[in-house]
């Protein structure tokens, strides 16, 4: 029976969908509406959705015969062979690891950027040198002229992020994710272009990353945004601190240079702008240069890093002094309110025609209405209640 | 005309309004098409519900809780025996909302 009464409540969740589905199509197709292809992708969404929920049976018999392509809907795994322009939706379908779409939207800076990251040295010096690690004057690679904004539009983003990203990952070896945090604060940023340019220069390199900000440092090849990012989070955070520490991506610490703040689990927390300095006697410099550049991301690291603090001296304190009798309020059935899961938590979705009430006995009459008990939907028409309070 | 949101909150709705979601998420439709699918579905569920279900079922328990706002009853039972033409369940705790029948056949 109770396989009777599933299919019954799958048949009218397909006649649901069939409705809506019908209801809507106008939408969709008049009124520059996004399509009679959005539309079979929603239907075919929802209704994946709802076999996985085990709410539909899945061989699905519908009355108007029309069959929905599970192609339809959209692999974003795959690299988006745009047909259109690859305007924002393309952009958006394309890759959620927008970062690196974001540095490329600011216009390759010419000289001027590069003087803002502080290239005292190089900034004249933007003219090709050549691919040569700069180990000495930190010539800026040519790249970051010749690379126009236009190219990354142009260009398959996909091509351009697995460069840059398999890039940043071995030179880095830090977790992407901070890349792109970083990456979006620094609209400035000469350039993940430029890095990306860089790092597909120097991944057949001796693995060394040419330094355009100056700094001479050894094999300290890190990534201008990514360094100048952690660096001014860091002055934000504190003094520059003029250690040596070159943000070398080939460096093997345990810690991983981040670009977006300290790291909450070390002391030295801000040790990570130690990264940034890779020039010991130019770092000052930098700093003074920079300042233009730490614009609002200062402000929001350290208050992050504020909060993580805070937070943990709070928690400290609390346990420390007295319980707080946190849970003096909780009501067994709120805490199971709480813990449940969708299986658990039995609903009953209706419509009500009469709630009593005689002393302490209740009685209703509800109709309409849609029950989740025990992981099954069961709906009926009318339904009649009795509760004992 | 105004619609009765709740259903919203049912396992159809739930999957209806996570593909929606989705769908707005990466720019393939608009937020306001998507609430204009959901008001529809408001209504398609309503009118299913009245015309094709049949059923009926009855529901006994202990009242835990019961509210009454906006015109919204939200009871919580405990130890509710949940009977059906074709079966009965017994659920420990359960949670009815109810809107009121009148408003929508204004």
């Amino acid at each position: 029976m109770a396989a009777t009464a599933t299919v019954t409540t799958s048949q009218v969740y397909i006649d649901v969908i069939e409705d809506v589905i019908v209801k809507v199509r106008d939408e969709f197709i008049n009124n520059a509406g996004p399509g009679e292809e959005v539309l079979k992708e929603l239907q075919a969404l929802w209704e994946s959705k709802m076999i996985q929920a085990g709410v539909l049976v899945a061989p699905i018999e519908r009355s108007s015969g029309t069959k929905t392509n599970p192609g339809a809907v959209h692999d974003l795994n795959v690299p988006y062979e745009g047909n259109e322009e690859y305007e924002t939706p393309t952009a958006e379908m394309l890759f959620p690891p927008t970062p690196l779409q974001t540095p490329m939207q600011t216009p390759l800076p010419g000289t001027v950027d590069n003087s803002m990251y502080n290239i005292p040295t190089g900034s004249s010096d933007y003219t090709s040198s050549g691919n040569d690690a700069d180990v000495k004057g930190g010539q800026p690679s040519p790249y970051v002229q010749q690379l126009p904004p236009s190219p990354w539009m142009n260009q398959r983003p996909s091509l351009d992020v697995n460069v840059a990203y398999d890039d940043g990952r071995d030179e880095a070896g830090r977790g992407t994710s901070n890349q792109p945090l970083t990456q979006e604060f620094f609209k400035a940023p000469m350039g993940k272009r430029k890095r990306d340019d860089l790092a597909s220069q120097y991944n057949n390199a001796d693995g060394y990353i040419p330094q355009q900000d100056g700094a001479g440092d050894s094999a300290s090849g890190s990534f201008e945004v990514e360094v100048c990012g952690g660096r001014i989070s860091i002055n934000a955070h504190h003094t520059t601190s003029k250690e040596k520490i070159p943000a070398d991506l080939g460096r093997p610490t345990s810690r991983i240079p981040q670009l977006d703040g300290p790291i909450p689990f070390d002391d030295d927390m801000l040790s990570t702008p130690n990264i940034y300095n890779y020039e010991g006697v130019l770092s000052e410099d930098y700093n003074i240069a920079n300042t233009p550049a730490p614009p609002e991301i200062p402000a929001s690291t350290p208050a992050l890093v504020a909060q993580n603090e805070a937070a943990n001296d709070n928690e400290d304190d609390d346990d420390d002094d007295e319980p707080l009798n946190e849970n003096d309020d909780d009501d067994d059935f709120d805490d199971l309110d709480q813990g449940e899961d969708q299986d658990t938590h039995h609903l009953v979705l209706a419509q009500f025609d009469k709630v009593t009430r005689t002393k302490s006995r209740w009685k209703c009459t509800l109709k309409d209405g849609i029950m989740h008990i025990n992981n099954k939907d069961i709906l009926f028409n009318k339904a009649t209640g009795e509760f004992d309070f | 005309m105004a619609t009765f949101e709740l259903y919203r909150r049912s396992t159809i709705g739930m999957c209806l309004t996570e593909t929606l979601d989705e769908m707005v998420q990466n720019g393939t439709l608009s937020p306001e098409l998507a609430i204009q699918v959901l008001v529809q579905f408001d209504k398609s569920m309503a009118e299913a519900l009245e015309t094709q279900v049949k059923s009926k079922v009855s529901i006994k328990g202990h009242l835990h809780t019961y509210r009454f706002c906006d015109n919204v009853w939200t009871f919580m039972l405990q130890d509710a025996l949940i009977k059906t033409d074709d079966c009965q369940e017994n659920v420990g705790r359960v949670k009815i909302v109810a809107c009121d029948s009148k408003l929508l056949t204004q």
